[in-house]
């Protein structure tokens, strides 16, 4: 079994009377993203501050790459790469300057960061500096940050947070390629359809409190119907017919509304995680 | 386990970078020379020298009277030999007495409302908003007290009897030298009459026993005194712009970025400190360069000076920790930097150091870069004033780490 890269047991924090995360627990192996799914203010980021050596837990044990977050080990800090929700980048710098002072950080002279801005797509705007870049351009560049010491763990909160698509398109591919490398990967959203995307698994968080954590094709099967919706454009108006897949017989009905010419939509009534996140958490993700 | 990068790589990083943020703003970078040139010019443009003699001016003047009175006795004088005598009552009593023709005249340059300006052995007095020009070439002079003695005082005093002295002083006169001034003019009285004075006094080399340097003849200059105040402004200067770097780093949270790699709070620090000392040594360099202060022990100064900037960095550190915003920072700088001026304003004036002066932690760099610079310390005498700046360096480092770790915490 390959040892998990990202171990939380019972970790628990508060910030004075308001716990902000309680008993927390959970694996990320080498290779595999969890996309950790709750609001605003649920704890995600208090987690990745803890998991990253910015917060001590108050108790319960976290250790990443082995080992515990506690220790300040500068080993542990050179394998991994955070990618923080604010843009925190250095604007009087260029972005190629961003990237060579942090590579410095690790002990880097050769990187290579025309390739890292390229792969963010930011190649022909290297020599700009900072202060110049759109919200998109630096949430990319924030990325290829996050990705100059070739990390083994990867800390990502909202990272696509407020983008155009075409920087979360970039962003997400990334993140594939990361985990394809065999990066572990902690995802922090609350994009619904983003964590359902990327993530191998998904873990809800909501006041501090991980409500359930598991694929997202496990939460889809165990919380949604299996049925299948299905509309018809008939002579007399649109005929809507709702087709359990655990009914006698339901082959043939599904075929008959494929092949039938006035069919106009068929959908399965899986839920949604948003869906089931709010039956479990009684909260939406975007409150 | 091994570091992966050492702290003394990550901390040149850190320096490398700050530097670059320092040298792209405009702002800063502007204030920094503008401020730099007015203290050098500010400097130059202060007195050089003290004038430690009083001015008192006299009416009808020496000539007159002692016409006066030989024409009232009928015996003949000397007008050279007065002026001797005169010349030597001067130096004796570290007087410069200038006639004027009337007491009107004397009453009316003591209250302001005249001036003199003396021309050869001529005195015009001008009244003010005349619109009378001064003659060409004539220099002007102030009077701290004027002495107007009757027509006939030589005469009244040489036979015995008493005459009345009006002194004129300025209100900013202060009241030993007004008593020390009816001292002279008994005194004068006394040996115009012949008569010994009823009290013998004392040869004052005798009587006074002068500590350290005697500087009679030789006074600081408001130039030297201001000179440990220009040096410590430039370091506040940096101070300012210290904090601000430090404030901008936290407030951008580029902070966090840092402190998730192998860098540790420690280094952070150090490199704003060494930044921030870089920037206050090097300019307080050229300060001191500029005004001449480096002639003597520049080895020792550059030390004083080297602890200061640390000093004040390690200040800015902390005040640009706890500012939320501009304002705040800017605000904290004040709270922290200003009172750290005090022991430089102290040297200004020898003596006036308060106890709770002394404990402020700049007071060993003023004191120790006066005592260098004025009174010739070398480094023996100045040990103790660098293990104290020293200690408090290393304290406000102590106290800079835990503030900027508490809160990068709360970010």
């Amino acid at each position: 079994m390959t040892e998990a890269a990202i171990r939380v047991e019972g970790v628990s924090y508060a910030y004075g009377d308001i716990e902000a995360v309680k008993d927390l627990s959970f694996e990320v192996a080498p290779g595999e993203i969890l996309g950790f799914l709750g609001p605003n203010g649920a704890g995600k980021s208090t987690t990745i501050k803890i998991l990253t050596g910015q917060l001590t837990p108050q108790s319960g044990t976290a250790q990443v790459l082995g080992v515990d977050v506690t220790a300040d080990d500068p080993v542990m800090q050179a394998q991994i790469g955070v990618c923080f929700e604010e843009k925190n980048l250095y604007e009087s710098m260029s972005g190629k300057e961003n990237l060579r002072f942090f590579a410095s950080l690790f002990g880097m002279k050769d990187v290579d960061t025309e390739e890292l801005l390229r792969r963010v797509g930011l190649a022909d705007r290297g020599k700009d500096r900072v202060g110049g870049y759109s919200k998109g351009m630096r949430q990319r560049l924030m990325m290829a940050r996050t990705l100059v010491n070739s990390p083994k763990a990867l800390f990502l909160d909202e990272p696509t947070d407020g983008l155009d698509p075409v920087s979360s398109q970039t962003i997400r591919k990334l993140i594939k390629e990361e985990a394809d490398r065999g990066a572990a990967i902690l995802l922090t959203t609350h994009d619904m359809w983003e964590a359902d995307e990327l993530s191998d698994r998904v873990a809800f968080i909501n006041d501090g409190e991980l409500y359930t954590i598991d694929t997202p094709e496990n939460l889809k099967l165990k919380h949604g119907k299996r049925s299948v919706k299905v509309r018809v454009r008939e002579e007399d108006g649109v005929r809507e017919d709702t087709v359990s897949l655990d009914d006698a017989g339901v082959g043939e009905r599904i075929k008959d509304a494929v092949t039938s010419p006035g069919l106009m939509t068929i959908h399965t009534e899986e839920a949604s995680l948003e869906a089931i996140f709010i039956q479990m958490t009684g909260r939406g993700l975007d409150e | 386990m091994s570091r992966p990068v050492s702290h003394s790589s990550i901390v040149r990083s850190i320096l490398a970078k700050d530097l670059k943020e320092y040298g792209r703003d405009k702002l800063w970078a502007f204030l920094t020379v503008f401020v730099l040139a007015i203290l050098i010019g500010m400097f130059w443009v202060l007195p050089d020298s003290v004038d430690e003699s009083i001015t008192v001016g006299v009416s009808p003047g020496f000539e007159i009277l002692v016409d006066q009175a030989a024409d009232t006795l009928g015996v003949d004088v000397d007008a050279g030999q007065l002026d001797e005598v005169v010349a030597q009552f001067e130096q004796e009593e570290g007087l410069a007495i200038v006639s004027v023709e009337s007491a009107a005249d004397l009453e009316a340059l003591v209250a302001g409302e005249a001036t003199a300006f003396v021309e050869g052995s001529q005195t015009v007095v001008v009244p003010k908003g005349s619109g009378v020009q001064p003659p060409e070439d004539a220099e002007q002079i102030g009077f701290d007290i004027g002495i107007a003695f009757p027509d006939d005082f030589l005469a009244t005093t040489a036979s015995g009897e008493r005459a009345t002295v009006q002194v004129f002083v300025d209100a900013a006169v202060p009241e030993e030298i007004r008593v020390a001034m009816a001292g002279v003019i008994g005194e004068f009285a006394h040996a115009v009459a012949g008569d010994a004075l009823p009290v013998a006094t004392p040869d004052p080399e005798e009587v006074f026993v002068v500590l350290g340097e005697d500087r009679v003849g030789n006074q600081i200059t408001p130039r030297e005194s201001f000179r440990p105040l220009l040096a410590f402004m430039v370091l506040l200067m940096e101070g300012f712009v210290m904090s601000g770097l430090v404030a901008k780093e936290i407030q951008q949270r580029t902070v966090t970025a840092l402190l998730v790699t192998p860098a540790t709070t420690g280094d952070v620090l150090a490199a704003k400190g060494i930044t921030g000392a870089l920037a206050g040594l090097a300019q307080a360099v050229i300060l001191l360069a500029a005004t001449g202060s480096l002639s003597v022990e520049p080895a020792l100064i550059l030390t004083l000076m080297l602890l200061g900037a640390v000093l004040v960095s390690g200040v800015s550190m902390i005040a640009g920790s706890a500012g939320k915003d501009f304002i705040g920072t800017l605000f904290y700088g004040m709270l922290f930097l200003i009172p750290l001026m005090i022991p430089a304003f102290a040297a200004i004036f020898p003596g006036s150091a308060s106890p709770w002066v002394k404990v402020l932690p700049s007071y060993p760099m003023a004191q120790g870069l006066v005592n260098v610079v004025t009174y010739g310390d070398g480094w023996s005498e100045t040990l103790p004033s660098i293990g104290a700046l020293a200690a408090w360096c290393a304290g406000l480092f102590v106290v800079g780490w835990v503030i900027l770790k508490r809160k990068v915490e709360t970010l």
